[in-house]
C-alpha cells in the first residue's frame, strides 16, 4: 500500500547468515573441484578440444564480469538511487575479475591449439602489419595489461564502497564517480582490445571494429540475468526480501530488455555493413557460420537472442512477475553461452555444431571459480552498501 | 443552427463539478483518499504541486493504455516502411545497385527501424495529449478559491459530481469531517 513505504520500512539484515554462507561456499567448492577434475581428465585426453571448450567458457564468463564492472561504474556516474540495494552484488561480481588473470593461464599455455597465427609459419597467413601485433609474447603482455587495469579499477571501486560502509560519508560517492569516469573509457578500450585478441584473432584475416562492443553487450546482458538470479535465490531463502522488491526487479528487467535491443542493434550493424560491402575477407565470418548445422544456429540467433526475449520483456507486467523474470534470466544465460559458442567454435569445427562433454566441464570449472571468489567477498562485507546516503531512497524506491 | 452552436460555446456550463477540499500534507491527502474510497466514493481526483508515488493505486486509477497505443501504431510504422521500401525499390524505381536485390531486409531494416521509432514517438506524444484531454483551455477547477495554491503548497481532493454516490451536502460534510479545509462546491 501507498502509505507504508512512506512511513515504516521493515529492515532486513544486511549480513548473510554464516550457515547459509558456508553451505553455498561448500557447494561452490565441490562443483568447482569436480569441474577442474573433469577438465584435467579432458585435457590429458585431447588438448585441442579442452582449449577450445575452455576458451568459450572463459569468454562467456569474463565478459559478464566486465559487464558487472561497467554497470557499477554507470551507477556511480548517474548517481543512481534505485540500484543501491543490488549494487553490492554487482560489485562482488566485478571483484571476481582479477581471478580472470589466473583463469587466463590455460589459454596462454595453449595458444597453439587456439590461434592459427601462433603456429610456425602462421605469420605467413596475413600481411606484415598484423605480424608485429599477433605474436605470443605481445599477446600475453597485452592480456597482463588488461587484467592489471581491470584489477586496479575493481579494487579501487570496491575499496571506496567498503570504506563508505563504515564512514557513511557522502563525499565517497563523488570519489567513486571520479574513478568511474575514466574507468568506463579504459574499460571499453581494454575490453575491445581483449575481444580482438581473444575472440577475433582466431581468424586473423577477419576484422570488425564493432566486435568489442558486441562482446561487452552480450556480457552485460548475461550479467543482468546472473544478478537477477542471485537476488532471487537469496529472496527464496528469506534474505533481503524487503530491500530488493518487485520495483528493483522491474528496473533490472528494464536493463535486460534494453540490452536485448542493444545487442540486436550492434549485431545487425555488423552484419549489414559486411553484407553491403560484400568483400570476401569480411563475409567469410558469416560464410563459415552458414555451413552445416551452424546455419541453424546462425538463423536462430536473431530469434532467440532478440525477437523472443524482446517481446517477452516488453510488457510492464512481465518485468514485475518474478517467475517470468527468473525464467528469462536462465534463458538469457543459456543463449549468451550459445552466442559465445557461435563466435568461437565455427572457426574450429567447420562441418557443424559438435557439442562435447568438455564444454560443460570447462563451464562448470570457470563459473565455479568466478562464483567462489564472488561469494568470498560476501563473507564479511554487508550484502547491501549500508553506508550509502542514497540507501533510504533505494529502499523506498517506487516505479511511476 | 450556427447561432445555436455559438451560443452553446459561449454559455458557461451549469451545475456542480464536485466538492473540493484542501489538505496540508501528502500524508493527510493520502489518508483522505483512502477514507473516501472506504466510504464508497469512486470518482475522485487529486490536485497536487508534484506527483505523489502511490497516488494512482490509492485512487484506484487503471494503468494507462498508452503503451498499447504506442505498440499498435509503432507496428503500423513497421508495415508502412516495409511497404514503402518494397514499392519504391521494386515497382516505382526498380534499379539494380551494386548487384544487390531490388528489395532485401538487410538494407531496408534501418528504414524499417527508423519509421517504427518515428511512429511510436508520435503515438506516445499525441496519444498522451489525447488521453490527458490536452490542450484544455478551461477546467472547472479554475473556479475553486484555492486553485492557485495547488501549484505551491496545497493538496486538494475532489469528489466529482459524476460519482454515483455524489450528494453535494453529504460530500461537504464528509470532507470536513476527515480534516479538509476550504471545503467548497465547485461550479462546472
Amino acid at each position: 500500500m501507498a502509505h507504508d513505504h512512506h512511513l515504516d520500512i521493515p529492515i532486513d539484515s544486511f549480513r548473510l547468515p554464516s550457515a547459509t554462507w558456508t553451505h553455498v561456499r561448500n557447494v561452490l567448492v565441490a562443483t568447482t573441484v569436480v569441474g577442474w577434475g573433469a577438465c584435467l581428465a579432458g585435457y590429458l585426453q585431447d588438448h585441442d578440444q579442452f582449449s577450445r571448450s575452455y576458451l568459450v567458457a572463459f569468454l562467456a564468463t569474463i565478459f559478464m564480469a566486465l559487464g558487472g564492472m561497467l554497470f557499477v561504474m554507470i551507477q556511480h556516474l548517474t548517481n543512481s538511487a534505485w540500484s543501491v540495494t543490488v549494487r553490492r552484488f554487482m560489485e562482488s561480481l566485478m571483484m571476481s575479475l582479477p581471478v580472470g588473470a589466473i583463469l587466463f593461464i590455460p589459454i596462454a599455455l595453449n595458444v597453439h591449439s587456439l590461434y592459427v597465427w601462433s603456429l610456425p609459419g602462421g605469420v605467413a597467413h596475413f600481411s606484415g602489419g598484423k605480424a608485429s601485433y599477433l605474436n605470443e609474447r605481445f599477446f600475453v603482455i597485452r592480456a597482463f595489461i588488461y587484467f592489471l587495469i581491470w584489477t586496479a579499477l575493481s579494487w579501487r571501486l570496491w575499496a571506496i564502497s567498503r570504506k563508505q560502509d563504515e564512514t557513511k560519508s557522502a563525499s565517497l560517492c563523488y570519489s567513486a564517480a571520479k574513478v568511474s569516469a575514466p574507468g568506463v573509457f579504459f574499460l571499453f578500450i581494454t575490453a575491445t582490445l581483449a575481444a580482438f585478441d581473444w575472440n577475433m584473432s582466431i581468424n586473423p584475416h577477419w576484422y570488425s571494429t564493432i566486435y568489442g562492443v558486441y562482446c561487452i553487450t552480450g556480457g552485460a546482458w548475461g550479467f543482468f540475468a546472473c544478478l537477477i538470479l542471485i537476488c532471487m535465490r537469496l529472496r527464496a531463502n528469506g534474505i533481503l526480501t524487503h530491500s530488493i522488491t518487485v520495483e528493483h526487479y522491474h528496473d533490472l528487467g528494464k536493463w535486460q530488455f534494453a540490452l536485448t535491443a542493444f545487442w540486436a542493434y550492434i549485431a545487425f550493424s555488423q552484419y549489414m555493413l559486411i553484407w553491403y560491402a560484400n568483400m570476401p575477407e569480411e563475409t567469410i565470418y558469416y560464410k563459415v557460420r552458414m555451413e552445416g548445422t551452424w546455419r541453424l544456429l546462425t538463423l536462430a540467433l536473431p530469434l532467440i537472442h532478440f525477437i523472443f526475449p524482446f517481446f517477452l520483456l516488453i510488457a510492464r507486467p512481465a518485468k514485475r512477475t518474478l517467475s517470468i523474470l527468473s525464467f528469462i534470466s536462465v534463458y538469457v544465460l543459456i543463449v549468451h553461452y550459445l552466442d559465445v559458442y557461435w563466435m568461437i567454435m565455427p572457426n574450429y569445427a567447420k562441418s557443424g555444431i559438435q557439442f562435447h562433454w568438455m564444454d560443460l566441464a570447462a563451464l562448470v570449472a570457470v563459473v565455479g571459480t568466478f562464483g567462489f571468489f564472488f561469494w568470498q567477498r560476501l563473507k564479511d562485507a554487508p550484502i547491501v552498501p549500508e553506508g550509502d546516503p542514497r540507501l533510504a531512497k533505494s529502499l523506498r524506491f517506487h516505479n511511476v | 443552427m450556427i447561432q445555436a452552436f455559438i451560443n452553446k460555446l459561449l454559455t458557461p456550463p451549469k451545475g456542480s463539478f464536485g466538492v473540493a477540499a484542501e489538505f496540508n500534507s501528502v500524508d493527510s491527502l493520502m489518508a483522505a483518499v483512502l477514507r473516501s474510497r472506504a466510504e464508497g466514493y469512486t470518482k475522485l481526483e487529486t490536485y497536487t504541486p508534484f506527483p505523489i508515488h502511490g497516488m494512482d493505486e490509492a485512487l484506484g486509477s487503471k494503468p494507462s493504455v498508452l503503451g498499447y497505443i504506442v505498440i499498435a501504431i509503432g507496428l503500423c510504422g513497421t508495415a508502412t516502411a516495409i511497404a514503402l521500401t518494397w514499392w519504391v525499390g521494386t515497382v516505382a524505381y526498380p534499379l539494380v545497385i551494386g548487384g544487390k536485390p531490388l528489395w532485401a531486409v538487410e538494407f531496408t531494416l534501418p528504414i524499417i527501424f527508423e519509421l517504427t521509432i518515428l511512429f511510436s514517438a508520435f503515438a506516445a506524444v499525441f496519444g498522451m495529449f489525447h488521453l490527458n484531454r490536452l490542450p484544455q483551455f478551461y477546467h472547472a477547477m479554475f473556479n475553486y478559491s484555492q486553485f492557485t495554491k495547488i501549484s505551491d503548497d496545497s493538496f486538494v481532493l475532489v469528489i466529482e459530481s459524476a460519482d454515483p454516490k455524489f450528494n453535494a451536502e453529504r460530500a461537504t460534510k464528509f470532507l470536513s469531517s476527515i480534516g479538509g479545509s476550504a471545503v467548497e462546491e465547485v461550479a462546472k
